[in-house]
């Protein structure tokens, strides 16, 4: 090659070089976007992560997945500096997030927009026990066989925790099942966990500890622990979020719109049921829960570094969840987003 | 002579660089620890006892290695976690009968409780490296001030933080027991 020839085409690689710098960005020019999702909506904003940075490559948005509370708690209790906030429990963000940020200071935020709405199902595998029995029908009577095991994420930490035994104590009642609750969760502790009907209200009261005394019942940190135990053959059945079941891929059933917390009809009855939990985890937010539809919502913290950017993202996410899609928790109805504002 | 001005630049660089050096590894008498305002550790069981960070620092110790999982799948470490048995802060307060339950908290908030077993390091749930449940291997609960030979950052729950070591690097807990900024532990007898 030729001095000339060798010059031409180190010029025509610079020129690539510059062009190409000039259409793509650097993680340094990228704006960084901080979303803290709930668990149950990490698989759909990572998909989401995807196409809003297809379109808009300029931001670089950062998942960080936590349980509910502990999503917000990031903003509040320690004072991260948070774009995006997204949880499973609608009612968390105006108990927690609607007060001010010091003394004198705005709140944290004032509003929230839920965009999707879920409901408790029972997964589980083809080798499960019962499988070939199991209908949505009879359920319960596979569950509370005493060979049959059962699991669910710890109420202290997830929403689907404290939610599976919210359903179990009204599928006690919708079937006129004394005992049920017992059968199926209760028994398996020491003293066992009794719920209690009081003033039309069911109570369930948890120990500090929950640590079930036989094999009957499995409690993990959160669902990822139960799916994998599942899979193992280390339980038969675990309570999980409808969207997480479809995206794992396991088998489910539904069941009716009257305990699964995913029907804006029965949002009365759903009340009738509160859980204690054991103790009071954070000081930011007491330790009752009380039965209502399961609803997504999202916000802006006040004091998020890139606000113009998290809108935009927000309203992204909420168009994105219009569309039904596999595994992702379901578009929100009229009806449920009346009784989540 | 111009060879030897020459040389007296880069000798010169490297002793500035040098001196550089040593004041950002610390060499002048400064300390990480340092850094923190005041910590105190107040245990609460048969007696009240108050202890500074320094006074634990000079407890037996113990070494090992914590890695840690979130309720959503992230994973935290493996780190070589250096502080003292849990138990052994107990014991300054009358221990832990069977069945006590032992509540640790921070300031921002965030409490757990232990029952005796898990204060043991007995009867915690533990993963491999695809957080596939595995057989539990020996464990110790204990309240780390280092990590990987230097003191614990604020944002890994520095200057106390309660975590759960292994013999192994490739053993996962549940991430949830390991409290930050630990300033209260407390037995309560039942």
């Amino acid at each position: 090659m030729s001095r000339s020839a060798a010059f031409l085409a180190v010029l025509g690689l610079l020129i690539i070089f510059a062009a190409a710098a000039g259409c793509t960005w650097s993680d340094q020019e990228r704006t960084p976007l901080k979303v803290v999702p709930a668990g149950s909506l990490l698989y759909p904003f990572e998909q989401i992560e995807a196409e809003f940075e297809n379109q808009h490559p300029e931001i670089d948005v950062q998942l960080e997945g936590h349980g509910s509370i502990q999503a917000i708690r990031q903003v509040t209790d320690l004072r991260r500096p948070i774009d995006v906030v997204a949880v499973a429990d609608a009612s968390l963000i105006p108990d927690m997030m609607f007060i001010p940020m010091g003394e004198g200071e705005e709140n944290y935020t004032d509003w929230y927009t839920p965009f999707a709405e879920n409901e408790i199902v029972i997964a589980y595998t083809g080798r499960s026990r019962g499988a070939d029995e199991i209908t949505p029908e009879n359920w319960y009577r596979t569950l509370a066989r005493p060979e049959v095991r059962v699991g669910f994420s710890n109420p202290m930490l997830d929403s689907c925790g404290y939610r599976a035994l919210m359903v179990t104590a009204l599928a006690e009642d919708h079937y006129n099942e004394p005992g049920l609750f017992e059968e199926i969760i209760g028994g398996a502790f020491d003293p066992p966990i009794r719920p209690q009907l009081q003033d039309g209200m069911i109570t369930i009261n948890l120990p500090e500890r929950m640590r079930p005394a036989t094999d009957k019942v499995a409690i993990r940190d959160g669902s990822i622990y139960l799916l994998s135990l599942l899979d193992a053959g280390g339980i038969d059945y675990a309570f999980e979020y409808r969207s997480v079941a479809e995206e794992h891929g396991l088998h489910w059933i539904d069941l009716p719109p009257e305990i699964n917390l995913g029907s804006a009809e029965h949002a009365d009855y759903y009340g009738k049921v509160r859980v204690n939990l054991g103790f009071q985890r954070f000081q930011s937010i007491g330790s009752e829960r009380i039965g209502q539809p399961i609803v997504y919502a999202i916000t802006v913290p006040r004091n998020a570094p890139h606000p113009e950017e998290a809108q935009m993202f927000v309203e992204f996410v909420i168009e994105a969840f219009r569309e039904e899609r596999a595994g992702w928790p379901d578009p929100l109805s009229p009806e449920m987003r009346a009784v989540s504002v | 002579m111009i060879p030897v001005r020459r040389r007296a630049y880069p000798a010169l660089l490297i002793l500035v660089s040098i001196g550089l050096l040593a004041l950002a590894a610390g060499c002048l008498g400064t300390t990480e620890t340092d850094d923190y305002p005041p910590w105190n550790l107040t245990l609460l069981g048969d007696t009240e006892i108050v202890l500074s960070l320094d006074e634990i620092r000079e407890m037996d110790a113990v070494e090992g290695y914590g890695y840690a999982v979130s309720t959503v799948g992230i994973r935290y470490g493996p780190n070589r976690y250096r502080g003292v048995l849990l138990t052994d802060l107990l014991d300054m307060v009358g221990g832990v009968g069977k069945d006590d339950l032992v509540y640790v908290s921070a300031p921002d908030g965030y409490m757990w409780v232990f029952d005796a077993a898990q204060v043991r390091g007995e009867e915690l749930f533990t993963f491999d490296e695809n957080l596939h449940e595995i057989p539990s291997p020996p464990l110790q609960v204990i309240l780390a001030y280092d990590c990987d030979g230097k003191p614990l950052a604020h944002d890994n729950g520095g200057p106390l933080r309660l975590v759960v070591i292994s013999e192994t690097p490739d053993v996962i807990t549940e991430g949830s027991p390991w409290v930050k900024w630990v300033d209260k532990i407390e037995v309560r007898r039942r």
